[in-house]
């Protein structure tokens, strides 16, 4: 696959504060990139020199196979972002709003018109597209906050923590729509989150600590490098989980075995096959890949 | 090229109907941007009317029979006068805060996130400022001259024409003042308590409460440094001329006609020295002028330190 973002040597600074330093990724066209990091870790620096608002110190920005410094005009037609709060105004109807929108990317007219049914269809926006934004619940709002990242046909969506602050259906909506967009459109995906779980489904993930990257891979190569894996036993007495020597922790239906890796656990279950009668094998969790790589936890207490 | 700059020009555009519409949608800024003028009616409506007409009627000597509908015309026009004198700063000052907002909500990131220039952005508050504030007080002034129809007309089309020139002339001022104050304003505490300021002071120091001539001779030399000063002598010079020029007609003496003036603010005076209408109009138009290469100026020094890391 192709790179869509090409970050090479990025530095920027305000005053003393280095706020990234030496930053270097790619993001492949079609992929969900997750990019982690605390509060003040460079993630919106980072979007925010994407995005033409910030002027970088050093390094280079290609989005799409152009310079930032040469199109950033053309950069930001390529660019749709849903940040973190809602930005439309509440004030204004859906349809208000999403033809101011439009029209700061020259839609106007017939285009408009046709780009609005197609977003109407894709959001279900048709029952609220006369109510004004601050109408709308938090379910509703995102969605039109989605459409108006997509009002122009950006190639890259930028999500900048989209559920912080919704319910867990609204999050699962908001999902259901970006997967939906990733299978239907090929949408290249940029995600940052704190949602930990929201990272595991990413193709590549990059963690951002003090501006700088402190591991970066798939979810699996950051799990396999920074945790390991663990055997869940049922039903197990718990002087014969104590004979694999292996940290363990009491659960409601019974131990959480820490194993180095998925090896050792089949060992385990050849030389004990009387306590593997009803078990489960999970990889780490993102979180112990975030706490192992920054040493901090999301809480943004160190470890 | 061109292609570019008919984008710019259609970008421009629709943010300068989105920030139209949001202050008229926004009942909360809408009404508050009214307050000035509306103290101002209710004070008229209270006492101020009948202080005015006892002090106009006091510059004739004792015994003057008085045209009551001549009085009402006076009035009436200071009435007019001082309602456009506030509402043409203090609406575009409310108007205006619609670009402090826009950086409380993040509206203004989802702008800058376009393809649109930041100076495009810049020039979209501006307009649409001019339009809202020109918007009310056209209103004000039509509402204003079917009053003085009602109880007194004594303007001609020439009076009426300077009228709005004058109006659109401090739309300009108000809207570039207001420009450069809230342009650094970033928190909706500091906007509110702009907005509060300029609601609450403005009436007094433009003199549209009470005539500047009532003032300590300190203090209106004081006020003879503000813009807004002259602009307000003008509107009242041209809301009260066609009224005093009838007074004279109908052969009232000229003194009384002239202490009238005095006390009304037509005749302006700088230090003691009578300030002729074109060093109004220069001093007015110079201060847009002014304001507008200051805020123009701010831009471009915002831009910069933005980019002054670069390397």
């Amino acid at each position: 696959m192709e790179n869509i973002i090409v970050i090479n040597n990025l530095y920027k600074s305000y005053g003393e504060v280095k706020a990234v330093q030496n930053l270097s990724f790619r993001v492949k066209k079609g992929e969900l990139f997750a990019f982690l990091g605390l509060n003040g870790a460079g993630k919106s620096t980072t979007i925010s020199i994407m995005c033409g608002q910030l002027k970088k110190d050093k390094g280079s920005v290609e989005i799409n196979g152009m310079n930032i410094d040469e199109h950033p005009a053309q950069i930001k037609r390529e660019l749709g972002v849903v940040f973190q709060n809602s930005v439309l105004d509440k004030p204004l109807s859906v349809e208000q709003n999403l033809k101011t929108r439009a029209a700061l990317y020259g839609i106007e007219g017939e285009a408009f018109d046709a780009r609005l049914k197609e977003l109407c269809d894709t959001f279900d926006l048709w029952d609220i597209l006369k109510r004004p934004i601050g109408k709308l619940s938090g379910g509703q709002k995102r969605r039109v906050d989605v459409a108006r990242a997509l009002i122009h046909k950006p190639s890259i969506l930028i999500l900048d923590e989209p559920t912080t602050g919704l319910d867990p259906q609204t999050r699962k909506a908001v999902w259901g729509i970006i997967e939906k967009l990733r299978k239907t459109q090929n949408m290249t995906v940029f995600l940052t989150t704190h949602y930990m779980e929201e990272a595991a489904d990413a193709d590549y993930v990059v963690i951002l600590d003090a501006g700088q990257i402190a591991a970066e891979g798939t979810p699996l190569e950051l799990k396999n490098e920074f945790t390991g894996d663990y055997i869940t036993l049922y039903g197990a007495e718990e002087s014969e989980v104590q004979k694999l020597g292996k940290p363990y922790e009491k659960t409601a239906d019974g131990y959480r075995v820490e194993v180095e890796n998925t090896q050792e656990a089949t060992s385990f279950i050849l030389q004990y096959p009387e306590l593997f009668e009803d078990y489960e094998i999970v990889k780490g969790k993102m979180d112990d890949v975030f706490l192992a790589a920054t040493g901090k936890s999301l809480g943004g207490e160190n470890a | 090229m061109k292609e570019n700059s008919m984008y710019e020009m259609k970008a421009c555009g629709a943010l300068i109907k989105r920030n139209v519409h949001m202050f008229f949608k926004d009942k909360g800024t809408f009404f508050t941007s009214l307050i000035t003028p509306i103290i101002l009616l209710v004070l008229y409506a209270t006492f101020l009317y009948n202080v005015y007409e006892d002090s106009f009627a006091s510059a004739f000597p004792p015994g003057t029979p008085i045209d009551e509908e001549l009085l009402s015309g006076l009035v009436g026009g200071l009435l007019l006068a001082s309602l456009l004198a506030v509402s043409g700063v203090t609406v575009p000052f409310c108007a205006n805060l619609f670009m402090v907002q826009d950086k409380v909500t993040g509206a203004r990131n989802d702008f800058s996130i376009t393809p649109m220039k930041p100076h495009s952005i810049a020039i979209s508050y501006y307009f649409a400022t001019v339009i809202n504030g020109l918007i009310v007080c056209f209103v004000a002034l039509g509402a204003g001259l079917i009053y003085l129809a009602c109880i007194g007309w004594y303007l001609s089309l020439a009076d009426v024409g300077l009228l709005f020139l004058d109006v659109v002339l401090l739309v300009l001022f108000g809207t570039a003042l207001s420009s450069v104050i809230c342009y650094p304003l970033q928190s909706q505490g500091a906007m509110s308590a702009v907005g509060t300021i300029v609601s609450a002071g403005y009436g007094f120091i433009c003199g549209a409460y009470m005539p500047l001539s009532q003032f300590s001779v300190g203090l209106r030399n004081i006020l003879g440094f503000l813009p807004g000063t002259y602009a307000t002598s003008l509107i009242k010079t041209h809301a009260l001329q066609g009224v005093c020029e009838e007074f004279t007609a109908q052969g009232y003496p000229v003194d009384a006609v002239k202490e009238i003036k005095d006390v009304a603010d037509c005749n302006l005076y700088f230090f003691e020295n009578a300030v002729p209408t074109w060093v109004s109009y220069t001093v007015l138009i110079g201060s847009i002028v002014l304001l507008i290469g200051v805020f123009v100026l701010m831009n471009v020094l915002s831009a910069r330190t933005k980019t002054k890391n670069e390397k």
